[in-house]
């Protein structure tokens, strides 16, 4: 009984050792899985998170394509296999299942492997039946960890050009609708008149559009003058091959939305194009055929507006 | 029920099905974390649908199963608790054929736990093609929602597993009792039991039938779960 008691711990002593032990094991989990480790020590504030500079590489190039796809499933709110993607700090912490991110070395990164395998693989991110990351895309995370999976490096040679998304906004008929609301039934009196002349530019504007040309001599100044109560409205207009003269300058200088105008072959004058000068938005004048002197478009030519006129027009 | 008399040295106080329960827990818990570990998940699976049946079987054998195996032999009132624990710190331990009051609390935590663990399994997902075999049941976000319980039941599953080893190792180390023994063996010496304590023992065949039922229960979840589209 003697050997036994003197081999008996006493419960302080069996205390502190098992809080020693529970410390070392706590150490050798944070050695044996380093992001645990990190995330450990950044938690407990003993260690920096790391943080991309704004206009590196991580921030303008893999940052974003992480954000479109696939924080959806490894972000704030969720974290499929314990991942996060969703930050510099958190790339870097790794999955459960440890890091994810081999700097330098993008063949064993695990978050490489897994985008670039086969879309029909099981192990294939993202998973079926989401559409899987462009070549470029891919590319882009290869570069990043190949050259260290820095948070500074500002470029990569022979990195993928960015490409701007184009948006293209929805088409939005309520909203033409109500636009072309105030003038809806001067642009219907107009064009039973003058049929085929008037139409809207598309769908989803109320922008007018106004082609006069396929009338030909038969469209004169007075049928110019009753688009004057849409003339507001008028983008582009093309009174080519018509009898419109200078009689119709103040019509013409009413469309003050006009970016496009074509006059050629009428007997339109400098008076005109004079007349036209107000006219902020427009980009275009086409005048072959006219009067029209090259002193007259001077102050056209001026504002940048592309000037269509005769060769001997200068 | 038979009753077992107690020898001069040892004296049977745990019976076969509740310390193989005991063992294949040990051994379900960790096959069951190394499979997730690696996503062997076929393996996850099964693991936990054995471990549900064993759990549902426990439940069964706490209620019908022999003396020190019955919750009603080893769940005390909280005072209880405390008084046994006061008892270890003066040194004069109560003596309790099976489990302690401390350590009777310890196992119901541990099967509440482990249920909790198993139940949240048949509805979690493992982010890519592996689901529980209940989660197509419920919305994505909500077998989400419950993977995330399943992980922290994880983490409550070590912190009782770190208590339990700790406990162990304080009744071997600082009281000089080897509660391992007894758990491969079923026998603790005599000294170490109350005065006139009387063990009545459940026969195998009972267990053997709450096993198949409980066994049942989980091949049928198993079995609805493959059918769900």
């Amino acid at each position: 009984m003697a050997g036994e008691a003197s081999a008996r711990l006493s419960a302080p002593a069996y205390f502190i050792s098992v809080l020693l032990l529970t410390l070392a094991g706590f150490g050798a989990a944070m050695l044996a899985r380093p992001a645990f480790g990190h995330a450990v020590l950044q938690w407990a504030r003993l260690e920096p998170v790391p943080r991309a500079l704004p206009g590196s590489f991580y921030t303008a190039r893999v940052a974003p394509l992480f954000q479109d796809r696939c924080v959806g499933c490894h972000g704030e709110t969720r974290q499929k296999a314990g991942l996060r993607l969703d930050s510099f700090a958190e790339v870097m912490l790794g999955s459960r299942h440890g890091a994810v991110v081999r700097p330098g070395d993008a063949k064993h990164s695990e978050l490489f492997t897994r985008i670039s395998l086969p879309p029909s693989d099981d192990k294939a991110m993202p998973p079926s039946g989401k559409t899987p990351l462009t070549d470029d895309e891919v590319t882009v995370v290869r570069l990043w960890i190949a050259h260290g999976a820095s948070p500074a490096t500002a470029a990569i040679k022979g990195a993928p050009k960015l490409v701007k998304p184009v948006t293209i906004p929805e088409l939005d008929l309520a909203r033409a609708a109500k636009q072309r609301a105030p003038l809806a039934a001067a642009v219907q009196q107009v064009q039973q008149r003058l049929p085929g002349v008037v139409d809207y530019q598309s769908r989803s504007s109320a922008g007018l559009e106004v082609d006069a040309s396929l009338m030909g001599a038969r469209f004169g100044d007075a049928d110019l003058a009753m688009l004057k109560p849409l003339a507001m409205q008028i983008v582009q207009a093309d009174f080519s091959g018509t009898s419109v003269t200078d009689s119709s300058a103040s019509a013409l200088a009413a469309m003050t939305g006009l970016e496009r105008l074509r006059v050629a072959n009428t007997k339109i004058s400098d008076t005109t194009i004079q007349a036209l000068a107000p006219l902020k938005k427009l980009r275009s004048l086409s005048v072959t055929g006219t009067k029209v002197t090259g002193a007259g478009l001077t102050s056209l030519r001026q504002k940048g507006v592309a000037i269509y006129a005769d060769a001997d027009v200068h | 029920m038979s009753i077992e008399t107690a020898n001069d040295k040892t004296v049977l106080v745990w019976d076969l099905p509740t310390r193989l329960f005991h063992w294949c827990v040990v051994a379900l818990v960790f096959v069951s974390w190394l499979s997730a570990d690696q996503g062997w998940m076929t393996i996850h699976l099964a693991s936990g649908l054995i471990l549900l049946a064993l759990l549902l079987f426990r439940l069964g054998w706490g209620l019908f199963g022999s003396t020190t195996a019955r919750f009603s032999n080893f769940l005390h009132p909280p005072r209880r608790v405390l008084g046994y624990l006061k008892s270890l710190k003066d040194g004069d331990r109560l003596l309790y054929a099976g489990h302690n009051p401390a350590g009777g609390l310890m196992v119901m935590a541990m099967i509440l736990v482990l249920l909790g663990q198993a139940l949240t399994g048949l509805f979690a997902n493992d982010g890519l093609k592996f689901n529980g075999p209940l989660a197509l049941l419920i919305p994505s976000e909500a077998s989400d929602s419950i993977t995330s319980i399943h992980r922290l039941i994880f983490d409550a599953i070590l912190l009782l597993i770190w208590c339990h080893v700790v406990a162990v190792g304080f009744y071997l180390l600082v009281k000089r009792d080897n509660l391992v023994l007894p758990m491969l063996t079923g026998r603790k010496p005599h000294s170490h039991l109350p005065q006139g304590v009387e063990l009545a023992f459940t026969r195998l065949i009972i267990a053997l039938l709450l096993f198949f039922l409980s066994a049942g229960i989980a091949a049928w979840i198993m079995i609805e779960g493959a059918s769900l589209p």
